[in-house]
């Protein structure tokens, strides 16, 4: 890994393929939702943020991490508070925190129990939670702070093109939705505060209203600039490809979810996943044949891409083998 | 090159029915030649975003509403394709350009048409170097959008819409967000495509005093539904936008209409109309003073160290290019906004230290977005809610709107209405508190002249003893007809605080058009003239 880290110039943002961030991004989210280890959480976590902060580069989009850090944290805490105030545990033994116990009847003999004593075993699980959630959100943090979402679509397949833009633009709309929301609220202390619902509409309605315009104005000037055609594929063929494309997707999901959701059979789960994949690829391959799209600058792949996924690669495959496993 | 027969436009309610008995473009019959620089303008409201995206199908495709008649280009009826099928012939660049980008950089952001229509590379090649020369932004092509200025963005938005060798062009007000210069370079750009690459330019613009001598031809959506086109002079019937330099050889019975500074020039030589000094108010009691306010943003200083005072009974002009420091002035000023430094003293104390009440009893002020403070779902609701807020009798900011807006139907959603019309409710809604401090950014952005002369009424009445109002604008001939003050910032300094007569006078670099017509010292604004 540290390889990764130290050597700024085999692997900065601008000489990289987007495509690879994501993948590397995704590595690490796996290997995170795989492991109990809270140490190896941690660490995997940090080398997110090292990556980061090594290879980022100057461009706005580098700077998006504040966001991650922050719902990181907020995602941590709120699953320690969940575990306080749902705490299911009665005995004392072991116990860390004692906090009196709430009940409450709800009738029909059943009751609603919140707080109590909480053993350490119990925290321990929750911060292990929390950090988990966390180190997945990191991950996919780096990646998208290191590979602009726009700048992906650039290596994105033909056949994956529509999905594509469709998913950045609506990774685009989290950073859009908080500047228009302080603008918004700024603006809005001009007006006067209103009272009740009217508090809440006055700030919602213009921020909805904003992005929704941002994006349709988007949209239209995409539209207006060629997005869309279908150059001189027949309808039938079109839909071919996105009926290609949607299968191989589907399939991928199944079975990664199978994989991540049901550990006990790791030979099915992984022979489905790797079958979705191949499906994935021939029908992408199949369709990208016909894509009317030229690229003119197409991202080339380098010596920086092959060490990061190599890395990425051997990561999964420990996490798999259950070395990361504790 | 376009030919439109009978074609009309109607937009629908979320029920089917029409919106408006008359359709928004009604049986319009004209043509279009290759390579004409058109400008299409109209009052405030009156359609001129709906004809031009009704061109190249974002109208209905992205609006809504149904479209009958004939839509030919080059000879073909496209009308009810999406935009995408017009894609290869119009290109369109709307107001603001950094919302429309999908790149990065200016070269990503050149290729994607080019990219989405399929051309083999080294004919996308050939065609950039070809663009970006023209355009002169052969320089930036590696530079991220977000590092250009306004004009420079504006340029690679036209770039980007004739990548693929479209010969058609449809601009969307592309001037109204910069500043004197850059507004230059666009429309000097506009005039090489029109003339040299026989491009068809179709322009919408409010500001269409020093653009109507470099057209070809005129075009005027009126608003009723009714569209008409023709030789400039003959154009300028209808008073709600008639440009300082029409309005003045009316005013004077010149004939023929002189529509270039030059020839007007000659006419004013050779009439030698008689003028009077421009009217002053005397400044009041001080209202508000700005000392030693500096304004940081990360690196980057907005404003720097700056120090004056605002009198009651006065108007003041706040100037300067984009990127000066204006708006930032105007947010440390009400207070809510960013300060490093200073203080900003007002009766009640520093605005800095009041919380939002005190605040909004002491200013109010309308920012550059002004439809952020827009939230209710109806016009009408938008106007009452206004009179309660602001204690006043039921009715007056109504009243205050119409005087700006004109009469429009109040069951609309304030998103419906266009931007200038937005901005007159806004102004309505901020001016009818009647606060002792005025603060407005922009407040003339998309208001034809009827409402810019309104406006100014409005501000002209608002003046009393403890009352001051801070305008900042790029828009020169606004701030010859209404201030009494200009500031001027550069690179947040302010380098110029004098009378606008001198200012805005003959050979100054904010010389108003009138000043640069008549050559005469102290002349600056049309009521100043005599006949």
């Amino acid at each position: 890994m540290s390889a990764i880290n130290s050597n700024r110039h085999l692997v900065s943002a601008i000489k990289t393929n987007p495509l690879t961030w994501w993948l590397a991004g995704i590595s690490l989210a796996v290997a995170a939702s795989l492991t109990n280890n809270l140490s190896i959480l941690i660490c995997i976590g940090a080398l997110a943020l090292l990556t980061i902060r090594f290879c980022r580069d100057d461009s706005p989009w580098g700077y998006s991490i504040a966001f991650y850090i922050r719902l990181a944290a907020v995602v941590i805490f709120l699953r320690l508070l969940f575990r306080i105030i749902f705490n299911l545990g009665t005995s004392t033994k072991d116990a860390v925190l004692l906090l009196p116990s709430l009940d409450f009847d709800l009738g029909f003999g059943n009751t609603l129990k919140l707080f109590g004593p909480i053993s350490g075993l119990a925290l321990n699980l929750a911060l292990t939670d929390g950090f988990r959630l966390a180190a997945i959100i990191l991950s996919v943090g780096m990646a998208n702070s290191l590979a602009n979402p726009r700048k992906l679509l650039k290596a994105t397949p033909g056949a994956l093109y529509e999905i594509a833009t469709a998913l950045s633009i609506a990774i685009n709309l989290a950073p859009q939705l908080i500047a228009s929301l302080s603008r918004v609220r700024r603006a809005r202390s001009l007006r006067g505060q209103s009272k009740g619902m009217k508090a809440i509409t006055g700030i919602v309605i213009p921020v909805l209203e904003d992005t929704i315009d941002q994006s349709m104005g988007l949209a239209a000037s995409m539209s207006a600039r060629g997005f869309g055609r279908k150059g001189n594929r027949s309808n039938a063929q079109v839909l071919g490809a996105r009926l290609l494309a949607f299968s191989g997707i589907c399939l991928i999901v199944t079975g990664s979810a199978f994989l991540l959701f049901s550990p006990d059979q790791q030979v099915l789960d992984l022979t489905l996943l790797i079958l979705g994949l191949a499906l994935a690829v021939i029908s992408i391959r199949l369709s990208s044949a016909r894509a009317t799209i030229t690229r003119y600058r197409k991202e080339p792949w380098r010596k920086g891409d092959a060490v990061l996924l190599i890395a990425s690669i051997a990561l999964v495959v420990l996490a798999f083998g259950g070395v990361l496993r504790t | 090159m376009i030919q439109l027969k009978d074609l009309t436009f109607s937009y629908l309610k979320s029920d089917g029915s029409k919106v408006s008995e008359t359709p928004q473009l009604n049986n319009v019959n004209l043509t279009i030649n290759a390579g004409e620089f058109v400008l299409v303008c109209g009052p405030t409201g009156s359609g001129k975003s709906t004809f031009l995206k009704a061109l190249n199908g974002l109208a209905p495709s992205f609006t809504g509403g149904v479209i009958t008649g004939e839509l030919r280009i080059n000879g073909t009826d496209l009308l009810g394709s999406e935009p995408h099928e017009f894609s290869h012939l119009v290109g369109y660049v709307n107001q603001q350009p950094e919302n429309a980008f999908v790149g990065d950089t200016v070269i990503d952001e050149i290729v994607y048409c080019a990219e989405q229509l399929g051309l083999p590379v080294n004919q996308i090649q050939e065609s950039v170097i070809q663009i970006s020369e023209l355009l002169e932004i052969t320089e930036l092509l590696e530079r991220p959008l977000a590092t250009l200025s306004g004009g420079q963005q504006q340029r690679v938005a036209i770039a980007s819409a004739l990548v693929a060798g479209q010969k058609i062009l449809l601009l969307d007000e592309p001037t109204s967000a910069l500043d004197l210069e850059g507004a230059a370079e666009v429309l000097k750009v506009l005039q090489k495509l029109s003339s040299q690459e026989k491009v068809t330019v179709l322009l919408a613009e409010h500001r269409i005093s020093r653009v109507i001598a470099a057209v070809d031809s005129v075009l005027v959506v009126h608003g009723d539904g009714s569209v008409t086109k023709g030789p400039t002079a003959t154009q300028f019937n209808d008073p709600r936008f008639v440009p300082p330099i029409i309005e003045l050889g009316i005013k004077l019975g010149w004939k023929p209409l002189p529509i270039n500074t030059i020839d007007a020039s000659a006419k004013w030589l050779e009439t030698k109309p008689k003028f009077s000094t421009k009217k002053t108010f005397e400044p009041a009691e001080e209202v508000l003073k700005v000392e030693n306010l500096e304004v940081t943003f990360g690196n980057v200083q907005a404003v720097k160290s700056t120090t004056f005072s605002l009198a009651g009974n006065q108007i003041s002009a706040l100037m300067g290019e984009n990127g000066s420091g204006k708006t930032s002035l105007c947010w440390a000023i009400q207070g809510s906004g960013d300060r490093t430094k200073g203080s900003v003293l007002t009766a009640k104390g520093d605005t800095a230290d009041m919380n939002s009440d005190e605040r909004l009893g002491m200013l109010t002020m309308v920012p550059q977005r002004a439809a952020d403070l827009l939230f209710l779902a109806t016009l009408s609701a938008e106007l009452e809610e206004s009179d309660r807020f602001a204690e006043v009798e039921p009715g007056s900011t109504a009243k205050l709107f119409q005087s700006l807006a004109g009469r429009i139907d109040t069951s609309i959603h304030p998103r419906d209405l266009s931007a200038g019309q937005q901005l007159s409710l806004v102004l309505a809604i901020q001016l009818v508190k009647q606060a002792k401090i005025v603060i407005l950014d922009e407040p003339t952005r998309g208001l034809d002249y009827s409402a810019k002369h309104a406006l100014a009424k409005q501000l002209n009445g608002l003046r009393a003893p403890n009352r001051t109002v801070l305008i900042a604008t790029h828009d020169i001939e606004f701030v010859a007809m209404v201030a009494d003050r200009v500031l001027v910032l550069d690179d947040g300094q302010l380098v110029i605080d004098g009378y606008p007569t001198e200012v805005l006078g003959v050979g100054m670099p904010f010389a108003s058009q009138l000043a640069e017509i008549s050559q005469e010292p102290g002349l600056i604004s049309i009521e100043q003239v005599l006949l």
